[in-house]
């Protein structure tokens, strides 16, 4: 901790609300310690607050004033219909929506108590901690194995027997090890989808993050390999807090453990799962849940 | 009926685009066929003893024992022409037989400076000489038989005078009898005409055998060789054997250009069987053979790539490319990169592209006078370097040239890496440089690689931008970056602008295009098979 104080920026280390932010795994700065160490494991502490959040793609709006917390350790589902700003929330928490110009932000978002929208996020670090895994299978044009190193490699890792451990553990991890392991050499791009699928899970894994953002992940698969992803989350879930968006209902409703309901860029509820789906508060969401909706 | 309908349409389409493929196949055909076909020749041909011999002197290639005999037994048939054109001029020459009394004039002073006799027997003596030697020359110079007969015959009644006896003057007479034939024979008012007709006559005899054995080496290169090539010692023989001249057939029409027979025009004179001899005896003469001149992609070449081949050219033209390729690659994935990844759409990077846009379309010889103006006189000397045409100058040039090709092809290939590389790489907490060189670049590699395609095919058959930055037309072989160099499309240019030139080596110049022709597409093949392999790589299979 000594070590992440000295490396802050002197500007942040004048503010007393960021002292605590320092011991949260989102770092400023912490190039000197690569983050696979056992205690980022610890996700305890991996907690996603948004307060009064808005997100605009110039004037139109993205998502509006949406506050909630989710909690760790846990799988949170978001569902809502075509365009209701799920996606753009779920992109907003490890800020890959920079990528989009003409783009503005309210309100705080906190991952671990730290805003990620504070001009000095280290984006290097924050997107380290929260993984992504997105709506189409997206390996690298290059081999499996390279592919699950690309994280470690970018975290300093050069080692080859130490890159093969981190290898070995994420594909193993996302139960894909047994079926590629004898031609890791082999181009990602000629494994089947739901393979690709959770070999981009092996590589979010194998940076070691907190939080996996999924970005419908399943929607490019077909239901056998849906299944397979879904048990993957459903045994990630005790290690990582997941957040998940799906269109599939049934699937929110068989993985997670609580969901929010977005509609037209607004939160409309926020609850267990059991509750949302069975006995929900807002008619606007029994709607939606009995496809009376859309 | 609207099946039918569109059915036909179907087919329509499918005819007219496949009429469209063999149209331009044809057209290609048209284009490089005939190109291709002269070209050949540069490196497939029928070479003959001269061109044995140029190819032992200059390159030191060939059989020097069997070339010997070749050239003996050459030599020996050559002999009769050389004998026939010495005998006709001996009667013909005006100028040669005045010399010759000259000459006899003054010999015999020497010699009576030896001799033993008297004053006045020497002063005698010489009068008379001096009277016979102008005598002679006003026959030799006279058209009218008589004033030739009456002279003649003056100098030959002095044949038996005994004190010209055993000195030079006896030549005299000799040379007086020999006229007196010559003029029997030829017609005196054509003697102005042979003499100019002769003369040709006897440049086309040196183009075609090469300056005679008894002659001094001539200064030129290609002055010391006769035809090398088979089809070239043909044109001659016909330039030989028939005479073209313009005639007037009507008044107020254009001349009209008609072909003479050169044995009619020497009918009756010594010169005659000169004509059949040469062309019934040229095989023997050149002992023309089948060659393969492969050392054509190889060879240097004489001045005015008279002899030899494009080896120079080949070496210059890669060198402006590919050093072009070094600056202009890294250059243009740079600001193509910057272009995509970094700037945002505002005025300025509006301005900057349109720029580019219209840079693509400016004419090349603009880059050319840029080049000159810019890397010649300003650039490369700020460095300290020579203020001269050089290679540098000229691939900077050409690397400016193509800059915008090659930005726009490198653009449309960064651009159309699918976002979700970037956001997965991103997503992975890799920053944009290195998603950029790990990623973005990799997949847009096949891409850029086709930009290079297209700036290389540029770039190597450009002439105006190397025109005054760093090409040569003659000149040593470059021994560093700020030396000219010899390129193939400037020499093609200048074979063709060479007044003569390109009516005496058109061999050469269509070697030297289709060489340009098939450097471009060596060059384009190995790019192609490289963007194969790294697509490949990219597939995984």
């Amino acid at each position: 901790m000594q070590k992440e104080k000295d490396n802050m920026p002197t500007s942040a280390l004048g503010k007393k609300a960021n002292i605590d932010q320092i011991k949260s795994v989102v770092s400023l700065g912490d190039k000197a310690s690569p983050a696979i160490k056992d205690t980022n494991l610890d996700c305890k502490c991996a907690v996603i607050k948004s307060e009064n959040f808005s997100f605009y793609y110039g004037l139109k709006v993205g998502v509006k004033n949406i506050t909630m917390e989710i909690y760790p350790c846990s799988v949170t589902a978001i569902i809502g219909p075509s365009g209701c700003g799920k996606s753009t929330f779920l992109r907003s928490i490890n800020r890959i929506n920079d990528l989009i110009p003409h783009t503005r932000v309210e309100g705080n978002l906190l991952v671990n108590g730290h805003n990620v929208y504070d001009k000095n996020t280290n984006l290097v670090n924050l997107r380290q901690q929260v993984g992504m895994v997105f709506q189409k299978p997206n390996p690298f044009p290059k081999s499996i194995f390279e592919n699950a190193a690309y994280g470690p490699r970018l975290q300093g890792v050069k080692n080859r027997s130490q890159l093969q451990q981190v290898v070995e553990n994420s594909l193993k991890a996302a139960a894909l090890w047994d079926e590629v392991k004898d031609d890791l050499k082999k181009s990602a791009l000629a494994l089947s989808g739901g393979q690709q699928q959770r070999l981009c899970i092996a590589r979010a894994l194998a940076t070691r993050p907190n939080i996996i953002l999924m970005d419908e992940p399943c929607s490019a698969l077909d239901p056998i390999a849906t299944g397979k992803i879904e048990d993957l989350i459903d045994k990630l879930q005790n290690d990582y807090t997941i957040v998940i968006v799906t269109h599939n209902m049934q699937q929110a409703a068989r993985v997670s453990a609580r969901t929010a309901f977005f509609c037209l860029g607004e939160l409309i509820e926020y609850d267990s799962t059991a509750k949302i789906f069975r006995n929900p508060g807002k008619k606007q969401t029994e709607d939606y849940v009995t496809g009376r909706f859309g | 009926m609207r099946h039918i309908i569109r059915r036909i349409t179907d087919k329509a389409f499918t005819i007219l685009t496949g009429t469209s493929v063999v149209l331009l196949t044809f057209v290609l055909l048209i284009v490089l066929g005939p190109m291709v076909w002269r070209g050949a020749k540069a490196v497939l041909f029928k070479d003959t003893v001269e061109f044995r011999k140029m190819q032992l002197d200059l390159y030191n290639r060939g059989n020097p024992e069997s070339l010997k005999i070749e050239t003996a037994e050459s030599e020996s048939f050559r002999k009769t022409v050389y004998e026939i054109v010495d005998d006709f001029k001996h009667g013909i020459d005006t100028e040669e037989l005045i010399d010759r009394t000259k000459q006899i004039y003054r010999q015999l002073g020497k010699e009576l400076r030896y001799k033993k006799i008297t004053d006045k027997e020497y002063q005698r003596i010489r009068l008379l000489a001096r009277d016979l030697r102008d005598r002679l020359q006003a026959a030799f110079e006279s058209n009218d038989e008589k004033i030739i007969k009456e002279n003649i015959d003056y100098v030959l009644q002095y044949r038996l005078d005994e004190n010209l006896a055993d000195t030079a003057a006896v030549e005299f007479f000799t040379l007086a009898e020999d006229f007196l034939k010559a003029a029997e024979n030829i017609d005196l008012n054509k003697r102005q005409q042979y003499a100019g007709s002769l003369q040709q006559v006897e440049e086309l005899i040196n183009r075609l055998l090469g300056p005679k054995p008894s002659d001094a080496v001539p200064a030129l290169t290609m002055d010391r060789y006769g035809a090398t090539r088979w089809d070239l010692a043909q044109k001659l023989l016909d330039q030989l054997l028939w005479s073209e001249q313009w005639i007037k057939q009507e008044t107020g029409q254009p001349l009209v250009k008609i072909r003479v027979s050169r044995a009619e025009e020497f009918a009756g004179t010594k010169l005659e069987p000169l004509f059949g001899y040469v062309e019934n005896n040229l095989n023997k003469m050149l002992k023309p053979e089948f060659t393969v001149y492969w050392q054509y992609f190889i060879d240097d070449s004489t001045a005015g790539h008279y002899f030899g081949g494009v080896g120079p050219e080949i070496l210059g033209t890669l060198l402006l490319t590919l050093l072009a390729m070094l600056f202009v690659f890294p250059l243009g994935v740079i600001s193509a990169a910057y272009l995509v990844e970094c700037a945002s759409d505002n005025i300025a990077i509006r301005i900057i592209r349109m720029c580019i846009n219209t840079l693509a379309g400016v004419p090349s010889i603009v880059f050319g006078l840029f080049g000159l103006a810019f890397f010649v006189l300003f650039f490369i000397p700020l460095f300290g370097g020579p203020s001269e045409p050089c290679i540098l100058a000229a691939s900077l040039t050409l690397a400016v040239l193509t800059l915008p090709v090659m930005i726009r092809a490198s653009e449309e290939a960064i651009r159309s890496v699918p976002q979700a590389y970037k956001e997965a790489s991103l997503g992975l907490g890799a920053s944009r440089f290195r998603t950029f060189v790990k990623v973005t670049f990799p997949v847009a590699l096949p891409g850029i690689l086709t930009g290079v395609i297209l700036s290389l095919s540029r770039v190597a058959g450009e002439t105006a931008p190397i025109l005054f930055t760093g090409a040569i037309a003659l000149g040593p072989v470059p021994k560093s970056l700020f030396d000219p160099t010899r390129t193939l499309s400037y020499g093609s240019y200048d074979i063709a602008v060479g007044d003569r030139l390109a009516m005496m080596v058109p061999h050469n110049q269509y070697g030297m295009v289709v060489t340009l022709v098939l450097v471009i597409l060596c060059l384009n093949a190995i790019a192609i098979i490289l963007r194969a392999r790294v697509f490949r790589k990219l597939r995984g299979h």
